[in-house]
């Protein structure tokens, strides 16, 4: 699956979360540039990532820092 | 698609992002660069799953924030850039760790190897490999669960408090607890380095009980030191959020 993040750094925390199946990887991409661009022309600084994992569950493993705060990581 | 982007159009597009000054046409440009990468990507995540039954976490492109702070930060082109495509491989310990970049080696031949357990990067361990595949590079994490620990929340510090504190910067206590943390991690994988060593050297003694039992004791020291290892780190890292809620309270 592949997962389109938009975090805000400054306050550590997921803006935006959508998924797509493994298959559209073609529309996920798409996805990602148009919420690049979007942001760009309002001014607004944010980390949009696309990331692939098996799941949901295996994405918040491998990428604590973006669903986590602090006190959670190290829990 | 890619053979329309000459090495010069991203450099300079790399020299435009690294100013900070980026309209529509340098994002679609980055965008198509960045896909550039997809086929390569696709070709190690498959080899993994298929070849070394691992199943990796992947950043098909390295975003475009990511790509302008670095370029920001180091004297380095767009198209130096190595790791415009990734993923992450988390494994129990440095043993472990080293059979996977062993096996990842053998499956994509031609490699670079960046070994930060070695020369870590500002506190930060791990073991990169760096797989050159339909002629772009694809950059494979190998990170250890206490390594991961270590760089989640060097980067969770970084978003919240200030982006140096991982490359080294930021306040100093920050920096000198990251540090000790970073030398309690080495200091556990030198302990399984010896832990393991003692395991094989027992699975060939055979019945020679006097040199098992010397063995089977140093095996039960190196993991109760694994222990101690980990609670040490997890206390000084509650010291260091502690830490950091302060500073975040100060803003």
């Amino acid at each position: 699956m592949l997962f389109l993040i938009e975090y805000d750094r400054s306050r550590g925390k997921i803006v935006t979360f959508r998924g797509f199946g493994g298959e559209e990887s073609r529309s996920a991409e798409q996805a990602r540039l148009e919420m690049e661009l979007d942001l760009n022309r309002r001014g607004v600084e944010r980390e949009v990532v696309l990331l692939e994992a098996e799941n949901e569950e295996a994405l918040r493993r491998t990428h604590r820092r973006y669903f986590e705060d602090l006190a959670q990581l190290v829990s | 698609m890619e053979a329309k982007i000459s090495k010069t159009q991203i450099d300079r597009l790399g020299e435009r992002l690294r100013k900070g000054s980026i309209t529509d046409f340098d994002l679609r440009l980055l965008d198509e660069y960045r896909r550039s990468f997809t086929t390569a990507y696709a070709i190690v995540a498959a080899g993994i799953r298929r070849q070394l039954d691992l199943e990796p976490t992947g950043r098909p492109a390295k975003s475009t924030t990511s790509i302008a702070e670095k370029l920001r930060r180091e004297s380095i082109r767009l198209s130096q850039i190595q790791d415009i495509a990734g993923c992450r491989l988390i494994v129990s310990d440095t043993t472990e760790q080293d059979r996977v970049v062993a096996s990842l080696v053998e499956l994509f031949p031609d490699n670079t190897v960046v070994n930060r357990r070695q020369t870590p990067s500002h506190g930060y361990r791990a073991v990169h490999v760096i797989a050159k595949v339909e002629q772009k590079g694809v950059e494979i994490q190998i990170r250890t669960t206490l390594q991961q620990l270590w760089a989640e929340l060097s980067e969770k510090l970084s978003d919240l408090i200030e982006p140096a504190i991982k490359y080294g910067g930021g306040n100093e206590s920050t920096k000198r607890l990251l540090t000790s943390a970073s030398k309690v991690v080495a200091r556990q994988e030198a302990t399984e380095v010896i832990l393991s060593e003692a395991q094989s050297a027992t699975s060939g003694l055979g019945s020679d009980s006097a040199l098992t039992q010397q063995t089977t004791e140093a095996i039960i020291s190196g993991e109760r030191q694994v222990v101690r290892s980990r609670e040490e780190m997890i206390e000084m890292l509650h010291i260091l959020i502690e830490d950091a809620a302060r500073l975040k309270q100060k803003e």
